[in-house]
Formats: C-alpha cells, structure tokens, sequence
C-alpha cells in the first residue's frame, strides 16, 4: 500500500492548492457536461414527449429504436461527427474539427438518447388515467405536454443526471472528435487517459482521478436524493 | 456527407474481403468479449443473487453499492487498477500491464456490476409471494437460488447483454492498461482511437460499421427476451 500512498500524497498538494491544469479541466469538463446535456434536452424533450404522448403509428418501433441508440457505442459517435466536420466533410466550412466547440457536439449526440428514451419511459410511469383525464378535460397538445412533464419531473430529472455522468465519464468520443489539446479541449476523462501515454508515475494523474471521482460522487449523490424522493428509478451512467 | 460516403466505399471491401488486420482484431475483441462476460457471470451471478435474495444485515448498503458502481467511469477504474499492477504495487508481481492479459482482466472487472446489480434487481423483481411459498415448502437455499434464476431468466439474460455491450464499446481501461499496441491487444473499440490518430478514416470507418453490426445484434437478442419475457406467465414448478 506503500505506493498507492506515495501517489496520493502527491496528488492531493495539487488539488487543495488548486492547481491551475486541474482546476482548468475541471472547468472544462463542467462546460462540456452543462452545454452538451442541455443541447440534447433541447432538442430530446420534445422527442420524448412526442415519443411518451403520442398515439401515432411506428411510435413502438420509433421507441424501440430510441432504447437501442443508448447502447450506440462513443466511438462510433464520435468517427460519425468527425467525419461530417471534416473540411472535406459535410459541415467541413464551419471549420470546428478538433475544438471545443466538435467536443460539445459529440457529447450532446452522446447525451441525446438519454433524454429521448428515459423521458417517454418517466411518462408511461405516470398513473394510467391521469393523461387520458387531461385529455378529457380538454387539454390542448402544448398542455398537456407541460402537464405530462411537470408530473414525471423526477424521471426526467434523473434522464439529466444520467445524461450529466455519460458526459463527464466520456473518453472516445471526446478524444476522436477534440483531439485531446492540452488545456483546450481536454476534459478530465480525456486527459486521465493522456497521462498514461507518457508516465505512470505523474502526481497528476492521481490527482485528476480524484477530481472525477469527486464529480461522480456529486453526481450519484444527488440522483439518490432525487430517488429516495420517490422510491425506485434505476439508472446508469454508462452508455452501453 | 460526400467524406462519409467515400470513407463507406473504401471500407466496406475490407470488410468484405476479409482484411487480415481487421479480422485479428475481430477475433480478438469476440474472445475479451465472451471471456470477460463468462467471467463475469460466473462471479457476479452468486453476488447478485445473495444481494437480491438474501436477508442479512447490511444486504441494502450493498445494493446501493451495486448500483453506484455501474455509474463509476470506466477510465477511473482502469486508473485504479493500474496503479494496483504498477511493478511496485500490490499485484505488480502478476506482471499483467500492457499485455493481452490484462485486456481480458479489465474487462471481467467492468462487466461485473452488470451482472451484479441487474441479476439483483431481475430477482427483486419477482412477484414477492413466490419465494416466501417456495421457502415456506422447505427449499434449501440451492433450491431457492436455480428457482429464482429460472424464474428471472429474461432479467439475468438481460444483463448478461448488457455486460456484452461494455466490454464491446468500452476504450478507456482497454487503453490504460493494455497500452492499445497495434496488432497486439487492440479491441475493435480502441482500435478506432488508434485509427483516427494516424488519420487512417476508412479503417476507423470499417471498424464502426463492424461494431455497429455487432451491437444490432445483441440489440436484436435482447428485443426478442424481452419480447418473450412480456408472455412469459409464472409457473409455479416443483422445485428440483
């Protein structure tokens, strides 16, 4: 245990000192988690719901297809992306290959089946009668999707969280489509997985993963908080 | 979407004519896959359902234990496990890092809160009368455990694809510490990371296309359980 010691205590200086590498992935890695979760929320909730109320044809196999987008492997994401950012790619002009900006584009396809498969499934957990009593009374489309949201606020809230962790564990997708720039584009995922391309024995890769962990933690903390609220929603972070 | 196309075209002939790199890493990330998953449900089905069906002191902490470490990043455990293999730490003399080894080692590690936390929340999930009859008739625990697999088949099935799915998509711990060495021990996902670095686009694009295949299907294997599993009734049968 000798060892594991020698790292920690070099690890933990940098951190209660606020090293400025550190405290900038972490920033970075807070960016990329906020942004990309709420570009998917944007453009997912309104899937979702549609996905969750509507009563149109294929809706079954357009949910099955959402569940099995969660299990999309980052990689694949994140070549796809890059290849349309590419200057010779379809959206090449924009010239964003290898930046933050590509970062938060892969992440916010990463988080998007997140949020349009676990927000149908938080709406059919709604007491049966309680949409079709909506509806009976009139409610309109926009009603009765604000209506449907606020009560299955918990699973949608928790769709977030469990979009917030993909984000910040994600390492292929950010690597494939940021590059990995030091300082840049580099989140703390990213960069722990850099730190072993060079030494072993660096007090920063300790360091980092102690920060992440800490995220994590916060993370898992409050989708507990969130659930004990309400008894059982299972999630995962993970995309798989 | 010109580049995409044209990357497609280039990659879909290796693919087809059996491009002897590609099918190594094939072969190679199909035998960490069902390795590592067998590993894993031969260790992770005993804990699951003691989690799941025991009642002794302390099972609830474990349970949330469970849960909690499928949301841990996968780069954070390939951190943890390196430093436990460094050469001077506690396992260094097993001599694991960088080798084909240690892929098969660090996927079995992350593929074990699948099968864990979803064998446990398979065999939760069961009418609540079932097991408190088959106890009351004087099933010894043997018995009690083959009648709640057999009973949570489609849940345990479930998660045994889920624990496919990582180890099939996973990069990070793969990377840190298998060292991602071309024609060694690249699995396909960390193929990619390989790939799109040196700017080689049709392989990365090549491998995609496999992984996506590869995914389909287990997606497809678990639409049918579940399928079955919604007309699956519950039989009450002697137990063995």
């Amino acid at each position: 245990m000798g060892y594991v010691w020698d790292q920690l205590r070099g690890a933990i200086p940098l951190i209660v000192h606020g090293d400025p590498y550190i405290m900038g992935l972490l920033w970075v890695t807070l960016k990329v988690a906020v942004v990309s979760t709420a570009a998917a929320l944007v453009v997912g909730l309104p899937i979702g719901l549609a996905l969750g109320l509507g009563r149109f044809r294929g809706r079954r196999t357009l949910q099955l297809l959402a569940n099995a987008s969660l299990a999309l492997p980052s990689v694949v994401v994140g070549i796809a992306v890059l290849l349309l950012l590419l200057p010779q790619g379809a959206f090449g002009s924009l010239r964003i290959e290898f930046t933050l900006q590509a970062v938060y584009i892969a992440q916010a396809v990463l988080a998007l089946p997140f949020v349009v498969a676990l927000t149908p499934a938080a709406i059919q957990g709604l007491p049966p009668g309680l949409l079709d009593q909506a509806r009976a009374l009139g409610a309109g489309r926009v009603q009765l999707g604000v209506f449907a949201l606020h009560e299955a606020k918990i699973g949608v809230m928790a769709a977030v969280i469990a979009a917030l962790g993909a984000t910040v564990a994600e390492v292929g997708a950010v690597i494939i489509v940021g590059g990995n720039f030091q300082g840049h584009d580099e989140t703390l995922a990213s960069a722990l997985l850099e730190q072993f391309n060079y030494t072993a024995h660096d007090p920063y890769a300790t360091a980092i993963a102690l920060v992440l962990l800490a995220v994590i933690l916060v993370l898992i903390a409050t989708l507990t908080l969130i659930q004990q609220r309400t008894g059982a929603v299972q999630f995962r972070f993970r995309t798989a | 979407m010109r580049l995409i196309w044209d990357e497609i075209q280039k990659a879909v002939p290796m693919i087809l004519h059996g491009n002897p790199t590609l099918f190594s890493v094939i072969w190679f990330t199909l035998q960490v896959a069902v390795v590592a998953t067998a590993a894993a449900t031969v260790i992770g089905l005993p804990i699951g359902l003691a989690i799941g069906l025991g009642r002794f002191r302390g099972r609830q902490v474990l349970r949330v234990l469970a849960n909690v470490s499928l949301a841990i990043p996968p780069v954070l455990v390939g951190t943890f496990l390196f430093v436990l293999f460094s050469p001077q730490a506690l396992l260094g003399s097993l001599h694991l890092i960088y080798t084909r080894r240690v892929v098969f080692v660090a996927q079995t590690i992350l593929a074990l809160p699948f099968v864990v936390a979803l064998t446990a929340a398979a065999v939760q999930g069961l009418p609540p009368g079932l097991l408190a009859q088959a106890r009351l008739l004087g099933a010894r625990r043997r018995q009690l455990w083959t009648l709640a697999l057999r009973e949570a088949r489609v849940g345990v099935m479930a998660a045994v694809i889920a624990a496919l799915g990582t180890t099939l998509s996973e990069v990070a711990a793969v990377v840190i510490l298998g060292g991602n060495i071309y024609g060694y021990n690249q699995t396909l996902a960390s193929a990619t990371l390989y790939e799109i670095n040196g700017a080689y686009y049709a392989d990365a694009v090549a491998i995609a296309i496999v992984l996506i295949a590869m995914i389909l299907i287990l997606m497809c294997g678990l639409a049918l359980l579940q399928h079955q599993g919604n007309g699956i009734r519950l039989r009450f049968r002697s137990a063995p």
